[in-house]
């Protein structure tokens, strides 16, 4: 018995110093320079109490990035869940070539983000108009990714396609914990396939749906890499995200002190968010 | 067990054989001296590359090291807060160089041969920028911000240069009324909308507005109307999708004869030229007002080479920058990158700049306006902004307001 429970002393203890390391101390630093006023790399800076955070609420760039991010993150999941979840279904289905599709579905999680963004800036700008040119569309003989009121729905399309793969993979993998069984007995009752769906499949993958919808907000608020590909936050701030916004001023526009108190803020905005987003959607898997 | 223990003993041997091997390699030559020249411009690594190897050939003891990074500034920054800066730093005179000048991060070179070699204009440039008297950076490479145009296509229509503001409005008129495209803009970039705002503002407001904005005793809302206005009057005569199209795009398009001119840097010359080697380029300073004496050709340092303060080889750096500054090195430099000499007497021969000579020669130059704008203020995407919207007054109070913010939070 003692013997064990070294084996797992050995197993926690390193990895909470690494986690402490390499995570915990960096935000409590994070937390430190987020009250002074350093500029980054200069050797010298002072106190400033909580002014940062006093003049983070007024900056209308912050707000800015804040609501460009949720109006995201929200679009984004739930486009993501809803395709990923009709696709997955597609894939589970007894269909001929099912390896080949599944693996189709998963390449675009395989490329990295910032090759697959510049991809679609190119495809947006040089192919995409032509299209519309040809097809006569005005709306789409422009680069939607260069105004102020569409590019957001470029990098939302980028965002979508890449996102799927992953999503995908886990609603499978729900899918085919459901025994077949069930859907036999359904089927002698005569349940036709969209009761089918409801009654049984739904309920019974709601924990994934729930790990789904987690994962896919955070990731959407995190969203950076596909801004610095498709947009650069532009045009204007237009797309600008709240990570970008924090990596521009924060590393090249020499704020390390501001920004480090809007990435303190931003960190428990997340975190109250996927909080309440599990206890909500966990209470659900219970309802049903 | 055996086996394992031999086979391990082995491995041990081969590990052991590579640390002594590569300790070997570290030191593979006693008493010579590296230092690291880290320059931002990738556009120029071969042609420092060719440089560093005949100083490499010219000195046996020492042995500088290129290191050029994409995003070289940032990383730059991230090296300084590790105390880790390269001995030579090659920088374009912006407001990082002015950042890390004030700092104290580099040496003040006043006392040394190398400020004597180069043009007292770009020496004053640097003052300027960073408002403070030491040298802390020679300037190496100039370059000018002006029109590039296609002499094959205006000499096609029979359309003269322009010298004044009113006779390029007239001139992009008359390309329109032909169905072609006066100006190629590319403003998905947002660094490229601020070129004509470089050349606009320090033309018709000057330098010392800034000088005096950092003071508080003007405005933009006061001052910069009139640079606002020309701007959207510019916009008028670009191409259909004029936010859409980023750097790389206008560089092939304008190599390929589409549009007649192309607001830019003469860092785009060699691109375009990669582009399509045979096009035919000329390049004048935009008119900025009607009094075709008054304009002045926007240039500030490409390149200015600085010494780190915390480096052990100070003697040897400087003896690098002074080969760089022979005039035959900076004159292959030049040649090559198509940009302008900070160095007394060398003369840049390219045919598509020859227009801009006169300036250079008579000191008509006045520098960049963003050199003196605060980074945090992020003036490209706020003048994107407004290109798109159009609501100047707006444009002119953000201007403003960000301004104040960043001071503010210094």
């Amino acid at each position: 018995m003692n013997k064990r429970l070294t084996a797992f002393y050995w197993m926690t203890v390193p990895a909470v110093l690494l986690f402490f390391i390499f995570l915990t101390l960096p935000a409590l630093q994070g937390f430190y320079y987020s009250l002074t006023n350093w500029n980054g790399f200069g050797h010298q800076y002072h106190f400033v109490g909580f002014k940062n955070y006093i003049n983070l609420f007024q900056d209308d760039n912050v707000g800015n990035a804040y609501w460009f991010t949720f109006k995201f993150a929200i679009v984004v999941t739930i486009a993501i869940n809803v395709l990923s979840l009709l696709i997955a279904l597609g894939l589970n289905a007894k269909i001929r070539f099912r390896n080949f599709f599944r693996g189709i579905y998963f390449l675009p999680n395989i490329l990295s983000v910032l090759i697959v963004g510049y991809i679609f800036n190119y495809l947006f700008s040089n192919v995409f108009t032509i299209w519309g040119r040809n097809l006569g569309i005005t709306s789409l003989s422009t680069n939607i990714l260069g105004s102020e009121q569409l590019a957001w729905v470029g990098v939302v399309i980028v965002a979508v396609w890449q996102g799927i793969a992953f999503n995908t993979i886990l609603y499978l993998a729900g899918l085919q914990t459901i025994p077949t069984s069930l859907y036999e007995a359904s089927n002698l009752d005569g349940a036709g396939k969209w009761r089918e769906f409801w009654s049984i499949t739904f309920p019974l993958i709601a924990p994934f749906f729930t790990i789904n919808m987690v994962l896919a907000m955070k990731n959407s608020l995190m969203v950076f890499d596909q801004i610095v590909a498709l947009t650069n936050g532009g045009p204007g701030r237009a797309t600008q995200s709240i990570s970008h916004l924090i990596y521009t001023g924060g590393f090249r526009g020499g704020e390390f002190a501001y920004q480090s108190a809007n990435s303190v803020i931003y960190f428990i905005v997340i975190a109250m968010i996927s909080i309440l987003q599990l206890r909500f959607l966990q209470r659900r898997e219970m309802d049903n | 067990m055996w086996k394992w223990g031999k086979r391990l003993s082995i491995l041990a041997s081969i590990l052991l054989m590579a640390i002594i091997v590569s300790a070997c390699n570290r030191d593979d030559a006693p008493g010579k001296v590296k230092i690291e020249f880290f320059q931002n411009k990738p556009e120029a690594k071969g042609s420092f590359d060719k440089l560093i190897s005949r100083f490499n050939q010219e000195h046996p003891v020492i042995e500088v090291i290129q290191v050029n990074p994409p995003e070289a500034e940032t990383v730059l920054l991230t090296r300084v807060v590790k105390n880790d800066v390269p001995d030579i730093v090659g920088l374009g005179a912006t407001d990082t160089y002015s950042i890390l000048a004030q700092s104290g991060i580099f040496t003040d070179l006043a006392n040394t041969e190398l400020p004597r070699t180069v043009d007292p204009i770009y020496l004053k440039m640097l003052k300027d920028v960073t408002g403070a008297d030491p040298v802390y950076g020679i300037p190496y490479a100039a370059n000018a911000n002006g029109v590039m145009y296609n002499k094959t296509l205006f000499k096609e229509m029979g359309l003269q240069v322009p010298k004044t503001w009113d006779e390029l409005i007239a001139t992009a008129q008359k390309i329109k009324a032909v169905g072609k495209i006066p100006f190629y803009f590319t403003y998905k970039d947002d660094w490229q909308t601020n070129l004509p705002f470089n050349a606009l503002g320090p033309n018709l407001v000057g330098i010392d507005f800034f000088l005096q904005r950092r003071e508080n005793q003007v405005t933009f809302q006061d001052k910069y109307r009139e640079v606002a206005e020309k701007q959207l009057e510019l916009l008028k005569y670009g191409h259909g999708d004029n936010f859409g199209k980023n750097y790389a795009d206008g560089n092939r398009a304008f190599a390929n004869g589409q549009g007649f001119m192309y607001i830019q840097g003469s860092w785009a010359i060699s691109e375009i030229r990669k582009a399509n080697p045979k096009v035919e380029l000329g390049f004048f300073p935009l008119p900025t007002g009607n009094d075709e004496q008054a304009v002045k050709l926007v240039s500030g340092i490409d390149t200015l080479l600085a010494v780190s303060e915390s480096t052990p080889h100070k003697k040897e750096a400087e003896e690098f920058i002074a080969f760089l500054l022979k005039p035959e090195n900076s004159k292959q430099y030049i040649t090559e990158q198509t940009l302008f000499s900070a160095v007394k007497g060398v003369t840049q021969d390219d045919p598509s700049v020859a227009e801009l000579l006169p300036y250079f020669k008579s000191g008509r130059v006045i520098d960049f306006a963003d050199h003196y704008i605060p980074k945090a203020v992020q003036l490209n995407s706020i003048v994107q902004a407004f290109l798109q919207n159009g609501g100047i007054d707006a444009y002119l109070a953000k201007l403003d307001s960000e301004w104040d913010k960043v001071a503010n939070r210094r």
